[in-house]
């Protein structure tokens, strides 16, 4: 399965909550969408679900020969950003529900769920009440839900919210598992450790706009990334000095003895080294590759800071 | 036609309110409480008493069942004290200042039954004083006689257990409405809030989400409208038993409750499509005044009951053709006139048409209230929505 978003726009009353969006998305990967709260995933996700429609663009699928203008539904599993499950009825009863619409039949969907419940343990909590398991076991039946019909494209919107640091940890493993059964993932999160480790390729959002996309490797390079120095010494270092360097853009002091000094992109690391050696004796001294968190912070800081006329170029 | 998907849902939302533990508990209290109110009657009836009357000596009042009228030689004063006292009398008949005066404890329901007999008397020594005799005047209160005839062969006649049966059908149908309104509200309200909206769209399309609930709670409320209907007859046989009237159900009409089940079920389909497309318009029930519209869905009861005196009348005719109140008024009125069969299954085949229509209007409206959280559309969007195309 192949995706094609095309130049895709779309308005809602006075807000335009995707503006121009361009990517597309190969057979078998793990694809994210990151971005603040408004940056219009959910509106993308939300349009290639096919419950709403782009104003302007295009949207192309093509499996097996065959193009629509969004995804199937007997193709899709979907785990929404606004989601909730029969509360007052068991785990079994809702998921055998929703594994039926999908056009399984009973044994088949009841072999499905008990293992998907064994790997989320949850094989215990079968019979209960959807509504006695605490928040982070039922998104765990629903990301059961989303897949036991064993779709060729899962949409999971903010899979890990709401899960503890274990659970978030399940969900990757959960994700890889599906990326090996060949099912293409994608995924919309604020988590980027989770992202990283996971997404083959990603983009970067933020107001309607796609502000970096790519392997995590291209945005890093697109990005332009500031070059951070790590410092420690045995004695408080020179606040002031450090921050009157000019190739220093910023200086960060968790404790008096360390420093984590940001320079300019275009700044030559070599002399700025030189200059630190002469005045400080340094316990410790390290350059930092920044994670895709601070990418992404870099990212749209600098997004914020733009001028129109400078996006519109 | 009817998918797969949409009979999955329906069976999904019969079963979700098909608590048959809960169902027979509460028949079981329904015919507790109705076998309660019969034997309160019964406790309660004061007409199986005697009840002693003291009246002036001048009267000569003849005994009946329920009074014996006594006249005693003591005084008024003492008579009303010993009505005070509970003592002897349960009501005094006196004369004072030119006019007849009944002094009794407080008021009993036995005393319009006292005032009856005495009327009765005072006019029997009226006619004497005109010079009549009792015989005369028994047959000047005797009213004339008037036989009515009717000349509609069709009409089945008055006070007949079809009127009845039509009296029953619409009470029928409006346990089934209630049954509709109450599990369509709950049930897409309570998905909106529990957020399985987004989740079912990816996997249905709206039309057939509709379809199912629909349908599912169609049957549902038929399915309490045939229950009350049977714990109904089970109470009226075991009420004949107990008075001893033998087991006699040869009044029912079974050609009507054939007619009924079809005309009920696509009556209910119909208003739960009307039903199903404002409650999708819903937000929250507690707070949203549009659950009110939904009962607009009874009117057509209110009209048919109305006109139930006139069953062979032009406003029962068109309410019976009308596809939007035939489900009410045309199995009332079979029940009370003979209706020819090409007539009902061209009502009915109207009806089905109304309901493929109703279908189609709610689905487009369904499909946009159910994707509205936090705020409702106005009616212009409701109106716009239903008169749109789109559907899917």
């Amino acid at each position: 399965m192949q995706l094609r978003i095309d130049a895709v726009t779309k308005q809602y009353a006075t807000v335009t909550a995707v503006n121009q969006v361009s990517f597309q998305i190969q057979s078998g990967e793990i694809f994210a969408l990151l971005g603040p709260n408004g940056a219009g995933k959910s509106s993308i996700i939300r349009m290639l679900v096919g419950m709403t429609k782009p104003d302007a663009g295009s949207i192309s699928v093509c499996y097996q020969d065959q193009t629509f203008q969004h995804v199937p539904r007997r193709l899709l599993g979907y785990l929404p950003e606004d989601r909730g499950l029969y509360g007052d009825k068991s785990v079994e009863k809702n998921l055998l529900f929703l594994a039926q619409l999908h056009g399984l039949g009973k044994a088949e969907a009841l072999s499905r769920m008990v293992h998907w419940l064994e790997v989320f343990e949850l094989t215990e909590r079968r019979h209960d009440d959807l509504k006695q398991l605490s928040k982070g076991n039922q998104q765990k039946v629903q990301l059961i839900a989303a897949v036991l019909h064993k779709p060729a494209l899962v949409i999971l919107d903010e899979p890990f919210s709401g899960l503890d640091p274990i659970n978030q940890e399940k969900v990757v493993d959960f994700l890889k598992q599906l990326k090996k059964n060949g099912m293409t993932v994608i995924l919309s999160a604020h988590q980027m450790a989770m992202v990283e480790k996971l997404a083959d390729r990603m983009v970067l959002m933020a107001k309607g706009e796609v502000v970096l996309a790519g392997t995590l490797a291209d945005i890093r390079q697109q990005a332009q990334p500031e070059v951070q120095i790590q410092l420690s010494s045995k004695v408080p270092l020179p606040a002031d000095w450090l921050r009157s360097l000019e190739a220093v853009t910023r200086v960060e002091l968790p404790q008096p003895e360390q420093a984590l000094l940001t320079l300019s992109p275009d700044a030559d690391v070599g002399p700025v080294l030189q200059q630190l050696l002469g005045r400080i004796e340094p316990e410790q001294i390290a350059m930092q590759k920044p994670d895709l968190h601070q990418l992404y912070l870099n990212a749209m800081s600098r997004h914020q800071r733009q001028t129109p006329q400078e996006a519109a170029a | 036609m009817i998918s797969r998907q949409s009979l999955i849902v329906a069976r999904w939302e019969f079963l979700r309110f098909f608590k048959w533990k809960q169902q027979l508990i509460s028949y079981l209290l329904m015919l507790a409480v109705m076998g309660g109110g019969f034997a309160w009657v019964y406790l309660t009836d004061e007409s199986r008493q005697q009840y002693r009357i003291a009246v002036p000596g001048t009267l000569v009042v003849q005994n009946t069942e329920q009074f014996e009228f006594q006249r005693p030689s003591i005084d008024l004063s003492q008579q009303l004290q010993q009505l005070r006292d509970h003592q002897t009398w349960h009501a005094v008949l006196a004369y004072q200042d030119n006019s007849w005066v009944l002094y009794t404890g407080a008021s009993s329901k036995w005393l319009p039954q006292l005032e009856q007999v005495l009327q009765s008397y005072f006019q029997m020594q009226r006619a004497g004083d005109f010079g009549l005799t009792d015989a005369q005047l028994t047959e000047l209160q005797q009213p004339e006689p008037i036989a009515r005839n009717f000349l509609d062969d069709d009409f089945k006649g008055e006070d007949t257990p079809e009127k009845m049966i039509a009296f029953a059908v619409l009470i029928l149908l409006l346990i089934g409405l209630s049954t509709a309104f109450g599990q369509i509200l709950m049930s897409i309200t309570g998905e909106k809030q529990q957020r399985v909206t987004e989740q079912l769209y990816a996997i249905v399309t709206p039309q057939q989400w509709m379809d199912g609930k629909m349908l599912g709670h169609s049957f549902s409320a038929l399915k309490a409208m045939l229950t009350t209907l049977l714990v109904m007859l089970v109470f009226f046989v075991v009420i004949s038993v107990i008075a001893g009237d033998g087991l006699d159900l040869s009044w029912l009409n079974w050609w009507v409750i054939l007619w009924l089940i079809p005309f009920a079920l696509a009556g209910l389909l119909l208003c739960a499509c009307f039903m199903g497309a404002i409650a999708a318009s819903i937000d929250d029930p507690n707070t949203s005044g549009k659950g009110v519209v939904m009962m607009v869905t009874w009117l057509p009861l209110l009209f048919t009951y109305l006109v139930i005196e006139s069953p062979s009348g032009w406003a029962m005719t068109l309410l019976s053709w009308l596809p939007v109140t035939s489900f009410a008024a045309m199995p009332v009125r079979m029940s009370m006139v003979e209706v020819p069969w090409w007539q009902l299954s061209l009502s009915l085949a109207l009806l089905l048409a109304a309901v493929y229509y109703m279908r189609r209007l709610g689905g487009r409206i369904f499909l946009r209230g159910m994707q509205m959280y936090g705020k409702e559309p106005s009616w212009g969007d409701i109106m716009r929505w239903a008169l749109s195309r789109k559907a899917d």
